[in-house]
């Protein structure tokens, strides 16, 4: 067999990193207020239903990752910033919600716009 | 040993055997690949590694805090590192805040620092639950969360791997590093569990 199998394997086991080195600029940071696109895409996509429309505050950027949707669907890396981004209980749940308690979703840069 | 010798295989051990027998023979795979992957996951990555930062990070403040700044990094240092671990953040528990992990999207878990996830947290049941009622899923657990305690629930959606620092325990002064990590449990670094103190 051409490829060394346990090689192979070492290499996938350390694993890469889906960060990249340089992307779009940040249109956020940490203490802003979002909102997250209301959208539904037919393709791959990594935005929970449960917060789409729903407004947050960014908690921290992480950096740079590449774009899942795009990536997915083989047009492009659009690298971007993915944010931690915080929903209130209440926000997601209405009454139902712990006034006390909070969701943090990673969320890439192309899911939101400010509010 | 010996006694096992006569025991008849179990019909997944027979059918896992005849698979492995058959893929070898077709050259579909290494028996030597195998022996590694089985290695790796018996051997090398496991909730252990994670009980190790945790004590590390209870026993040295400045660990700790760059532990927090920069978990893949922190990690790293002590030789933990790899698939599902590239990109690590670690979020701190204390009298304030609890802190509690889930990937509602599919099963995503810090493979290098907890090993491979267990069956519940890849269950759709957990994963959507403990978003909508975080508490009663803990107390499920039996971990009980005081009503002046904050929950917050990470959702790891992207390539961030979470881990929980748990609080240290009472009771617990003095103790080494090593005696302290035989505390930890993998439950306490999701935060579906609290670090019990010694004896209870």
């Amino acid at each position: 067999m051409a490829i060394n199998l346990v090689q192979a394997l070492g290499a996938a086991l350390a694993g890469a990193s889906s960060r990249e080195a340089e992307g779009s600029a940040p249109r956020f940071k940490a203490g802003d207020e979002v909102v997250v696109l209301n959208i539904n895409p037919s393709g791959h996509t990594r935005m929970p239903r449960y917060i789409r429309g729903k407004q947050g505050v960014i908690d921290r950027d992480h950096g740079i990752f590449v774009f899942p949707d795009t990536f997915a669907s083989g047009t492009g890396k659009k690298p971007q910033h993915v944010y931690s981004v915080r929903f209130t209980a209440r926000e997601l749940w209405g009454p139902q919600g712990n006034p006390k308690d909070a969701l943090l979703v990673d969320v890439w840069d192309d899911y939101m716009e400010p509010r | 040993m010996g006694e096992n010798h006569t025991r008849p295989l179990s019909e997944i051990e027979i059918r896992v055997k005849a698979l492995e027998t058959l893929l070898i023979e077709k050259g579909l795979v290494d028996p030597a690949a195998v022996d590694a992957l089985i290695d790796t996951y018996e051997h090398k990555v496991g909730p252990r590694n994670g009980a190790k930062v945790v004590a590390r990070a209870w026993t040295d403040p400045a660990y700790k805090q760059r532990l927090l700044a920069d978990g893949t990094k922190a990690i790293l240092e002590l030789g933990y590192s790899g698939i599902q671990g590239e990109d690590m953040v670690v979020v701190e528990n204390t009298p304030e805040v609890h802190n509690v992990l889930v990937c509602t999207l599919c099963s995503c878990y810090p493979w290098p620092t907890l090993g491979l996830p267990p069956v519940w947290y890849k269950s759709a049941p957990y994963r959507s639950r403990v978003v909508i009622d975080p508490r009663g899923v803990l107390k499920e657990f039996g971990t009980e969360v005081a009503d002046e305690v904050k929950v917050k629930v990470w959702d790891s959606t992207a390539e961030l791997r979470y881990m929980v620092l748990p609080e240290r325990p009472a009771g617990t002064e003095g103790w080494s590093e090593a005696q302290l990590a035989e505390l930890v449990s993998r439950d306490a670094m999701i935060g579906v569990a609290k670090v019990a103190a010694p004896g209870k």
